[in-house]
């Protein structure tokens, strides 16, 4: 019984100790990813692959994405990590993964033939998923992803409700958006939708407008607590949610719709514009393939700074930097962004092409969402964000107004309350 | 006499007329989500946010067979039924011998153990995956049925333990006394007393764990990379892009992997009804 009870702790204990092998380099690379609706063309464009480089390439799927999320820390920690894979975590943790050698430096296989991978790619995108010199994240600076596709963030316009109110083109300004929100409500359409239930999207087209009004440096300094929420740029910043709310531009509950709800509104017909990102073609596609539609940025309110809006890498696969395959995960991930590869992907997937080559065989619509990349933005790429309960703040406060709880004024003070606590909360912590 | 009788049936009919028809509104409010569920996977993707009818215009059966191929739902249906048998057959074995042995014997450390047991069910599933995942990768069981099966038995362990602990408890001690004198061992005592006297639990048991496999896929993403190995859940997400759902289909592979779930019910209902009014705790 006591021989036997011995015989099973070591063997018990000789497996808990583990006697794998290194892994060594092979001919077969193993990619994990969450993206169901890309599964089967990355499939495709996989063995297509084999077929030209003898090299097997393995695409396995984990989603939902909260699922893919736990199994990458899982199996970073247990030291299973595949030769390429996505990390859906904020950036912050980005940076711990490549600080653990987990993430390659992509920049000189990018700057290898004169930048030629580089400069193929839409550079927006590929800041998004660089380190700069000196960033707060203790990273040596370099590009360490490969976005497959991009996405920003624009409006949408039904063509044939804007033409059941008589509109013949889009707005190109925000006073007549406004006259073409009263026009619309005049004849029954609910001029507008967004899922606004979603503070990020708010907050996205409250940018695009802070953009307009002050330009980038007074938005910074507003972070650095050097310019008041309470100063009249900011206030019609919030007057622009007033003048949205005083017209009936907005759909009844915008501000509890989620994203999801708000896509099929206007899927459906239910709304003439919408605020929504570039994934929206794929999605109106699957719920109303019929459906007629134009992209235009948000009109502007001012002419003193151009409009900016957020646009940025979509999904992103790094390189396993532990991985004995790891050129050849470059090589694949090179090939796989390669103009040929990504008309593949954009035409199965509705989604806009990382390389910016390839878009000139996307759809007209993906077409002019492509168009607003040149004048994007994205907070990741931004030299500092603000204080995330002072954005929580800005943000209930576009809510309140939308709801008319409170005046542009009223929520601009508050605001800058709490901006000011945070401040001082900062100091104490820096003293 | 006749008034006090009318009044008397009029007070019983009219509180079974209240009683069934309150009950009527709760199996309503149970039923319904099955009724919408089978309603959705009859549309398309265009009709289900339009037609607001509560039966569809235009039936479209072949959600099911999309559903069936494009989820490669053969395989993981098959696979779902090796998990959720096993991981079953296991967690009775072990949970009832376990039950057995904290209820009937006496050894060191027993009450500690127990208690250990139960603390265990308040660890979220999620909250274990981490350590799981590297354990198993140390025993080398990562993406193996037999590491998916250990795992999925050791989730169902604590509460079985619990539920028939307690009803072991409740067995008299004289029937243990006249089978020992009849020449029983512990483990004879066990198998012909104790597993047919805590039949009712036993079948909460399976039902509860039946459930808890068939339903389950995390554990599964994250233990299973072949997706040959991966249960019946996987193969409904599919249908879920990371932007768009296909509602229609998804709901036609949900209505397929409810069945034989429903089905169990249907066949233990019996002994779970028994095992829940109170048998299983005295």
């Amino acid at each position: 019984m006591r021989v036997g009870f011995a015989i099973c702790t070591c063997i018990m204990l000789g497996a808990l100790a583990g006697c794998s092998q290194p892994p060594r380099p092979s001919n077969k690379l193993v990619l994990w990813h969450w993206m169901t609706d890309r599964q089967s063309a990355l499939q495709k464009l996989a063995q297509q692959y084999k077929q030209e480089t003898g090299i097997d390439v393995d695409i396995q799927l984990f989603a939902p994405s909260e699922a893919y999320s736990q199994k990458i820390i899982a199996a970073a920690q247990a030291d299973v990590l595949p030769d390429i894979y996505g990390i859906l975590d904020k950036k912050s943790i980005v940076a711990d993964f490549i600080k653990a050698g987990l993430v390659t430096d992509l920049t000189p296989a990018m700057e290898a033939d004169g930048g030629r991978w580089k400069n193929s790619l839409f550079s927006k995108a590929l800041a998004d998923k660089s380190f700069w010199p000196g960033n707060i994240y203790g990273v040596p600076p370099g590009i360490y992803g490969v976005p497959i596709d991009v996405t920003n963030e624009q409006m949408l316009y039904n063509k044939k409700l804007l033409a059941k109110a008589g509109i013949k083109s889009p707005p190109q300004t925000f006073d007549e958006f406004i006259r073409d929100a009263r026009m619309l409500r005049r004849v029954g359409i609910t001029p507008f939708v967004s899922g606004w239930g979603e503070l990020w999207l708010l907050d996205c087209f409250a940018s695009n407008y802070a953009f307009n009004i002050m330009g980038p440096e007074k938005i910074f300094a507003t972070f650095r607590g050097q310019v008041k929420y309470t100063d009249p740029d900011w206030i019609r910043v919030f007057q622009v949610f007033a003048q949205l709310r005083k017209n009936g531009v907005p759909m009844d509950g915008i501000v509890t719709k989620g994203n999801k709800y708000a896509e099929q509104d206007f899927a459906l017909g239910r709304a003439a514009f919408a605020f929504d990102g570039s994934w929206c073609v794929n999605v109106y596609h699957e719920m109303n393939p019929n459906l007629d539609y134009g992209v235009i940025p948000p009109p502007p309110v001012s002419t003193e700074y151009p409009l900016m809006i957020w646009g940025s890498a979509g999904s992103t696969f790094v390189v396993n930097g532990q991985s004995p395959n790891k050129d050849k995960a470059i090589a694949f991930l090179k090939w796989l962004t390669a103009k040929k590869q990504q008309v593949v992907l954009a035409r199965q997937t509705n989604n806009l092409p990382s390389n910016r080559e390839a878009l000139i065989s996307t759809s007209p619509v993906l077409s002019e969402f492509a168009q607003g990349m040149d004048r994007s933005t994205h907070p990741n790429i931004w030299p500092l964000n603000e204080d995330p309960t002072v954005s929580e703040a800005f943000d209930r406060g576009l809510q309140a107004i939308l709801i008319g709880e409170k005046t542009p004024e009223q929520v601009a003070a508050q605001v800058e309350q709490v901006k000011e606590q945070q401040m001082a909360k900062k100091r104490e912590q820096e003293r | 006499m006749n008034g006090k009788m009318n009044r008397y049936v009029f007070r019983k009919m009219a509180r079974s007329t209240l009683t069934h028809t309150f009950l009527m509104g709760v199996a309503i409010t149970c039923l319904f989500p099955i009724f919408w569920m089978v309603r959705c996977a009859l549309m398309t993707n265009q009709t289900v946010f339009v037609d607001e009818g509560l039966i569809p215009h235009h039936l479209d059966f072949g959600n099911f067979a999309r559903a069936w191929t494009e989820g490669n739902f053969a395989v993981f249906f098959l696979n779902s039924v090796v998990y959720t048998t096993c991981v079953v057959t296991g967690i009775v074995i072990i949970s009832s011998l376990a039950a057995f042995a904290f209820s009937r014997l006496d050894f060191p450390g027993k009450n500690v153990i127990f208690y250990m047991f139960v603390a265990a069910m308040m660890i979220p599933l999620p909250g274990s995956f981490v350590p799981l995942f590297v354990l198993m990768t140390k025993l080398h069981l990562v993406n193996t049925r037999l590491g998916y099966i250990l795992c999925m038995i050791n989730v169902g362990l604590s509460l079985s333990i619990l539920i028939l602990k307690t009803f072991f408890d409740k067995m008299p001690h004289e029937l243990e006394d006249a089978a020992r004198i009849d020449g029983c061992s512990k483990i004879g005592i066990w198998w012909h007393m104790a597993l047919p006297f805590a039949r009712p639990a036993i079948a909460v048991i399976v039902i509860f764990n039946a459930l808890n496999v068939w339903n389950e896929y995390i554990l599964a993403f994250l233990l299973l990379d072949n997706s040959n190995l991966m249960p019946l859940q996987r193969g409904l997400m599919v249908f879920q892009g990371a932007n768009g759902t296909n509602y229609p289909v998804l709901m036609a592979g949900l209505t397929m992997a409810a069945i034989p779930i429903i089905m169990v019910y249907l066949f233990m209902q019996k002994y779970i009804v028994k095992g829940l009014s109170g048998e299983v705790v005295g």
